[in-house]
């Protein structure tokens, strides 16, 4: 079943266009979103979050139209975005008291689990937190409220490697639970470790919607990484 | 208290915006053109916007599970709420100035404007066109704080200024009434202000609204 579909998704910015954008998520299943710097992901991110206005085109969760209907699918989305800092200078526990004043089903014991698993002290400020901390803390906001699909941009930028296998092990539990994760990234290692489905963007247009082993079927030459295929598309399309 | 309000309070607004309350207390300052207490309150809620754009307050509010038009109601709700708390103050302060000081040489003897229930419906005209040029201005692109301002601080003192004069014109001198006095007149131009207020403030919030859910954040 499709938890999350965009259908014919457009854009235009004075020098960019996503164009037509469709794809679906599946229920408890890990996609990654792959395009180089500039592709349209953080676009496409927005556009699925409303914090856009699109030219056309539709989006809905849980076969719910999200236009009229986005403060209720929030309840059950989490979002993260990498290193943007919220009130840098109020304490990480008064931030979070206030926001889960916002979720029905905001779940303490998930917040507290995540707070020790990233190392997060609650009386610090985000001013005071590294690039990867602040990752850590916009996560743990995403995964403290029951959320049913995370849509997540790029949450492994800025992670050592130590934190980014700790979190690609989150995503999986987290998948054995029916969460549906959805994460943009430019790291083909963390597409091999957990991503059961491929979105990939290339200059606006979705290029590809299918399984990992289908992309890599249908678009990989003999002995050829993930990477590898990557980076032949990119020069493919820029020839 | 709701959410949005609440979230507004606690996160967003700077405490000097509180603070900013108390130059309500400049209607008992004797010779000064005490309208200008306004400008210093909306000058308090400038500061906690300026503060709330450095914080990125509206794309975190616009991820809340919120209607994209709810950010713009706790933002006009906050508002509403400074706005109000200083009208409460200017408000006693007023009575104490028509009743137990109505006599006293100070104010007396005053070229300026009075504080009667026509000052009043001056602070809530202010308030309101703070409403509509600043509020409605910043919700264009719910980034840009500086022209909407400095608009805003041109018409406010050229009201003031205007406000400051009336009294002086043959025919007008009843707007500067001591104590009780000139009842119909004076309680009319105070509903005039409460009405402006509520029209300027609702067609400010309606037109944020539309003018919000077409900004890409």
């Amino acid at each position: 079943m499709n938890v999350v579909e965009l259908s014919n998704v457009c854009k235009t910015y004075p020098s960019f266009r996503l164009n037509n954008a469709t794809f679906s998520l599946e229920r408890g299943m890990i996609t990654g979103f792959i395009g180089r710097n500039g592709a349209g992901k953080t676009t496409t991110i927005k556009a699925m979050l409303n914090l856009i206005h699109t030219d056309s085109g539709k989006i809905s969760y849980f076969g719910t139209d999200l236009s009229g209907n986005e403060a209720e699918i929030k309840q059950h989305i989490g979002y993260s975005t990498g290193t943007v800092s919220w009130y840098p200078r109020k304490k990480i526990r008064e931030i979070v008291d206030v926001t889960k004043g916002f979720y029905r089903d905001w779940d303490e014991d998930a917040y507290r689990k995540y707070m020790e698993l990233f190392g997060i002290d609650e009386n610090k400020k985000p001013i005071e937190l590294s690039e990867g901390m602040k990752v850590k803390f916009n996560l743990l906001l995403a995964l403290s409220h029951s959320a049913e699909v995370l849509i997540l941009d790029e949450p492994t930028s800025g992670l050592d490697p130590f934190s980014r296998d700790e979190l690609l092990d989150v995503f999986k539990t987290l998948k054995d639970h029916g969460v549906t994760i959805f994460f943009s990234t430019h790291i083909t290692s963390d597409l091999e470790r957990c991503a059961d489905n491929i979105v990939y963007i290339s200059k606006g247009e979705i290029k590809a919607d299918c399984s990992r082993s289908d992309f890599i079927k249908n678009n990989g030459r003999e002995g050829e990484t993930l990477e590898e295929i990557f980076l032949r598309l990119e020069k493919e399309v820029r020839a | 208290m709701n959410m949005l309000l609440k979230k507004e309070m606690r996160l967003s607004a700077l405490l000097l915006t509180y603070l900013f309350i108390g130059f309500a207390f400049m209607t008992m300052i004797p010779g000064y053109p005490i309208l200008c207490g306004v400008f210093f309150i909306t000058l308090g809620i400038f500061q906690s916007f300026q503060s709330a754009r450095e914080a990125n307050d509206i794309v975190f509010s616009a991820l809340l599970p919120v209607a994209k038009k709810d950010v713009v109601k706790g933002k006009y709700q906050f508002c509403v709420f400074i706005e109000l708390c200083g009208v409460l103050v200017m408000a006693v302060l007023t009575l104490v100035r028509m009743t137990v000081l109505s006599e006293a040489s100070i104010y007396r003897q005053n070229a300026l404007m009075n504080a009667n229930l026509f000052f009043l419906g001056m602070v809530l005209l202010l308030f309101g066109v703070f409403n509509v040029i600043f509020l409605g201005g910043y919700f264009k692109t719910a980034y840009g704080l500086g022209k909407p301002f400095v608009i805003y601080i041109i018409v406010c003192f050229f009201i003031i200024g205007i406000a400051e004069a009336l009294h002086h014109f043959p025919g007008l001198e009843a707007l500067n009434a001591f104590g009780f006095d000139h009842p119909v007149l004076q309680l009319s131009t105070l509903l005039t202000g409460v009405l402006l207020y509520v029209l300027l403030t609702m067609l400010s919030y309606n037109r944020s609204c539309r003018n919000f859910e077409k900004i890409d954040l």
